[in-house]
């Protein structure tokens, strides 16, 4: 789309004038020849000892500054829902509700016909009827019984058997990569990467298996509530430090020997619950995105 | 209960709307009536924690509680610290009492959603209200971040709920880029102040701030002035604000009017003071010029508009003015008034919108010109409307007088008259302008309306309860001065005993006094006059709508993303600069 | 000049260019890349200043020969990046599907013609 710079003089004059003002600052910063903060010495010679494991930063994220990762995972329990959201699909009301009115009256508004449709429009139309066309159940599973150097498009939903075998091969072992990389605490990982790896096992699995395999599992209805109800793990684990150590998120577990895979009591517990909830709550995102249809402009 | 008891409970306002929130979409797939139960008994719960803290902090402390106990080791905090100090907890107990009101409005007034869309609904909402109060609260600057980033995040999918209307769509993706410009501009402000002076505590951070700061402080402090203004919407970050407020659902409107751009305010009114203290003396000036051009500004946009709800946004951009105006003041009235102001803004605000939101849901009727009437013809929203814009007005015995009349006090006081010729024009506009809407739901019905729904018995409680809270707030004046506004104000202005809190797990904060006269003739005669003049400012709006000058001042609110991040980027870089050359 | 400060540069001229897609692209698709490159300076920024001259990462489990654990970077502002990475996936999520949605109803990406509020 060839597009028309939208005042580029403008765009110019206050980049640039950022740019300055950014440089002026740059030019002041610490040159890193001081010690480290008298915060980061104390994180490392004395809390870390204290949690009785050797992982400075995931001490700091899941023990010291917990209650942080605590508003952290909310954070994302809250895009999750916003792209839940803002990705669904229409469902049954009840009654009068007014803001369908307005929407109906809007949609009418824009979409006025003022001459002919512009090139957009048509490009616009011509794909969501290829989309339309696409959802037939008479598209066939796998490509495999097409024929070598057939024409596409290909309309099967999954791949080819060999794309097929090699998932099959390696997910697991991302699957290990992943579980190890938030199960042994004591070394770099935690929740957050570990979570993101089983997304990627997920979309590895969706891609070469195709939606209609992955769909028991990979449904929103059996997702959303593993999600939520890790949320509500961690808010319990923290409610339960209150109670029983004085302190939201306060330790309450045991602390277990320094390299081992309990080791940094409760710390590893939200780890651990911080993996399935991230994993979750991205896989409910990717999906919704992959699933969304035209119907709230009809 | 004592302070020591009272620590640790801090996290309960917190976590116990956002336990809420998790629980809400699996609760509604059961019954939408428990969801609402539980999500209303967890805020009230959340409230009465506050209330139990209130007696303590409001009597001149700071509460303070170190998570973990990790707390001050020689003077450094690493763990996260939670201090509530009268002006944070006064915030946090406003947002969790009209929280809860509005989430009785919200859950009754959409309960015909499907069980999925409530759910979903309910859980952004708690996940919001929990933001404001965690913000509030903090004493962490990276935890203020956390919190703020937690309510933007909610907002955005807040405002496109309804995916049938294409508005709320385009008002959802201004927000969005306006928004995170801002929030990526506080990190980068938070990690620059910790790489520089060590800290994170806002206690430790004033003390390591104190004496000259140098340029990158002063960059830090332009850079948290921007991001917070766009949260507040104060002019010239407020582009996303008229947007997003008419385009949302009627009790989304509400929170973000009534709830989160105060939130804006409450932590610049935390940075200039509690944590900047001497150096921030130097941004007050900053407030006052920005907070002069919202105030007249906004009000002179409300003046023109058709649409009800975008009225009322560009009015609370006008009242973010006022609250900006009333933080720049730096005496103890000027301070208390905007306490004050900032509750009763809460409350008139969030009826209006609610009386709004309500329209739209009941006719699907955006424009006032398709209004006509409808006042007459819904008694309650009628009523409840009219209230609220009596509020606004500044009329005794309702709380807008004594919050104005304090904040003009606090400008007489520091001797800034040309800001109080200023605020009293913005008054008379903005007093024309709700006037203007008044008029119009009370004229003679013209008929394009056919069907309205009744209003369902909670979204009645809900009005009520906001209407007699109005009313309270302006009759309860002496008391409400006494003991919430004042505090509040002490806490801003004794910073030193803030850092000391933070740093040692509480203390005193030393006290001032403000007294307001309500019977005082200029401020009387004052309110008479602003109503008196709006009627001639009303006449001339509506006679001449497409005046030159006026499409020309209104051409500068363009529709266009690009626009509003140029008038974003120009504050930064001014405010940045301003900063810098003055010191 | 440590070449430190060349790091402090690079994050500063990644959150001009993404400040400059803001301004004057009208594909929303770009702005959105925008907001990434504004985010993408934010990590480029916190990691510069968690540096120290001869420092090694902060993983105390294995530490690399003649590398005392003094000389580590600061695993504070690493946390704050760890932070600043959710955030940004977050925000690039919710913003693409509101894209989507606005490319559906408008049948445009085009942001000058999505401007029906204004004034």
């Amino acid at each position: 789309m060839k597009e028309r710079n939208h005042r580029p003089a403008v765009g110019w004059v206050c980049t640039l004038a950022t740019a300055a003002v950014l440089a002026v600052v740059v030019f002041s910063l610490p040159r890193g020849t001081g010690p480290l903060p008298a915060i980061a010495r104390y994180a490392m010679q004395v809390a870390l000892p204290r949690w009785g494991t050797t992982e400075p930063v995931s001490e700091i994220v899941y023990g010291t500054r917990g209650f942080d990762t605590f508003g952290e995972t909310f954070l994302l329990l809250a895009a999750v829902v916003g792209v839940a959201i803002v990705a669904r699909s229409r469902e049954a009301r009840r009654g009068f509700i007014g803001e369908e009115v307005a929407g109906r009256r809007e949609e009418a508004a824009v979409d006025k016909p003022d001459g002919p449709p512009s090139r957009d429009e048509r490009v616009a139309e011509r794909a969501e009827e290829q989309e339309r066309g696409d959802e037939s159940e008479t598209a066939p599973d796998t490509p495999d019984r097409t024929p070598i150097g057939a024409p596409g498009p290909e309309t099967a939903e999954a791949m080819t058997v060999v794309v097929r075998a090699s998932v099959r091969f390696a997910a697991p072992i991302l699957t290990i990569a992943g579980l190890y990389l938030v199960a042994v605490g004591y070394s770099p990982g935690g929740g957050f990467p570990a979570g993101a790896a089983m997304l990627g096992v997920a979309l590895l699995a969706y891609v070469s298996l195709g939606y209609r395999r992955v769909e028991p599992v990979l449904r929103p209805d059996v997702v959303e509530p593993i999600e939520l109800a890790g949320a509500l793990a961690i808010a319990g684990l923290g409610l339960a430090g209150l109670l029983l150590a004085g302190s939201f998120l306060a330790n309450i577990l045991p602390l277990a020997a320094p390299e081992t895979i309990l080791s940094g009591g409760t710390m590893q517990a939200f780890s651990v619950v911080e993996f399935v909830e991230v994993a979750t709550g991205l896989i409910i995102a990717v999906f919704g995105l992959l699933g969304m249809r035209d119907e709230w402009c009809r | 209960m004592s302070a020591d008891t009272l620590g640790p409970l801090l996290a309960l306002p917190v976590v116990l709307p956002l336990t809420g929130a998790a629980a809400a979409p699996l609760l509604a797939r059961l019954s939408a009536r428990l969801s609402m139960a539980v999500s209303i008994l967890l805020l009230a719960g959340s409230a009465g924690v506050l209330l139990a803290a209130a007696p303590y902090v409001f009597g001149g402390h700071v509460l303070v509680h170190y998570f973990g106990g990790w707390g001050p080791v020689d003077g450094h905090v690493l763990g996260v610290t939670f201090g509530a100090d009268s002006w944070g907890l006064a915030f946090a107990l406003v947002t969790a009492v009209v929280g809860a009101i509005l989430l009785l409005f919200m859950l009754s007034e959409q309960g015909d959603l499907g069980p999925r869309e409530l759910g979903w609904f309910s859980c952004l909402f708690q996940l919001l209200l929990a933001g404001l109060i965690g913000g509030a609260l903090t004493a962490d600057m990276v935890n203020l971040f956390v919190w703020f980033e937690v309510a933007a995040l909610a907002s955005y999918a807040l405002t496109a709920f309804f995916l049938e209307r294409p508005l709320a769509l385009e008002a959802a993706f201004k927000m969005l880029v306006l928004t995170n410009v801002a929030s990526f501009v506080v990190f980068m402000a938070a990690a620059l102040l910790y790489a520089d002076r060590g800290a994170l505590n806002m206690g430790q951070l004033q003390q390591a701030l104190a004496g000259r700061p140098g340029i990158v402080e002063l960059a830090a402090l332009g850079l948290l002035l921007v991001g917070f203004a766009t949260k507040a919407g104060l002019v010239p970050c407020h582009g996303w604000l008229p947007d997003a407020h008419s385009a949302a659902p009627g009790p989304v409107s509400a929170l973000f009017s009534g709830l989160m751009v105060n939130f804006g305010i409450v932590a610049i009114g935390r940075l200039v003071y509690s944590v900047y203290a001497e150096a921030g003396r130097a941004a007050l000036t900053l407030l006052l010029v920005a907070g002069l051009i919202s105030a007249v500004g906004g009000a002179f946009f409300a003046l023109f508009q058709d649409d009800l709800k975008r009225l009322l946004a560009y009015d609370t951009i006008a009242q973010m003015g006022v609250l900006a105006v009333g933080l720049a003041t730096a005496t103890a009235s000027g301070l208390a008034g905007t306490t004050y102001h900032l509750i009763n803004h809460a409350l008139f605000k969030a009826l209006l919108f609610l009386c709004a939101g309500a329209i739209v849901h009941a006719t699907g009727a955006t424009k006032l010109s398709e209004m006509t009437g409808l006042g007459r013809r819904m008694r309650w929203l009628g009523v409840a409307f009219g209230a609220g814009a009596v509020a606004i007005a500044g009329i005794p015995p309702l709380n807008g007088y004594v919050s104005v009349g304090l904040i003009h006090e606090g400008l007489i006081e520091s001797h800034q008259f040309g800001a109080l010729a200023a605020m009293v024009l913005a008054q008379v506009l903005t007093v024309a302008a709700l006037g203007r809407a008044a008029w119009r739901l009370y004229a003679r019905p013209s008929g394009t309306i056919e069907r309205t729904e009744r209003l369902r018995p909670g979204m009645l409680v809900a009005l009520v309860a906001l209407g007699v809270g109005c009313l309270a707030f302006g009759v309860l004046e002496p008391w409400l001065t006494a003991h919430v506004m004042t505090p509040s104000a002490s806490a801003l202005l004794d910073h030193a005993g803030y850092a000391r809190a933070a740093l040692s797990g509480g203390g005193p904060i030393a006290g001032r006094s403000v007294s307001f006269d309500y019977l005082n003739p200029a401020e009387l005669l004052a309110t008479f006059g602003t109503v008196v003049a709006a009627i001639p400012v009303l006449r001339f709006a509506q006679r001449h709508p497409d005046a030159r000058f006026i499409t020309r001042v209104r051409a500068v609110q363009s529709g266009s993303v690009n626009d509003y991040v140029a008038y974003q980027a120009a504050g930064l870089v001014l405010a940045v600069v301003a900063l810098i050359v003055t010191q | 000049m440590p070449v430190i400060v060349a790091n402090y540069l690079c994050a500063a001229l990644l959150f001009c260019l993404g400040l400059f897609t803001l301004l004057t692209r009208r594909n929303l698709i770009k702005m959105v890349m925008g907001l990434s490159l504004m985010e993408a300076s934010t990590y480029v920024l916190l990691l510069s200043l968690a540096y120290r001259p001869g420092s090694t990462a902060p993983v105390l489990l294995d530490m690399p020969p003649g590398k005392s654990p003094e000389q580590v970077a600061d695993p504070v502002l690493q946390n704050f990046c760890l932070t600043a990475i959710v955030i940004g996936v977050a925000v690039t999520g919710v913003s693409l599907a509101v894209v989507v949605r606005l490319a559906q109803h408008y049948r445009t990406l085009d942001a000058d013609e999505i401007r029906e509020l204004r004034g």
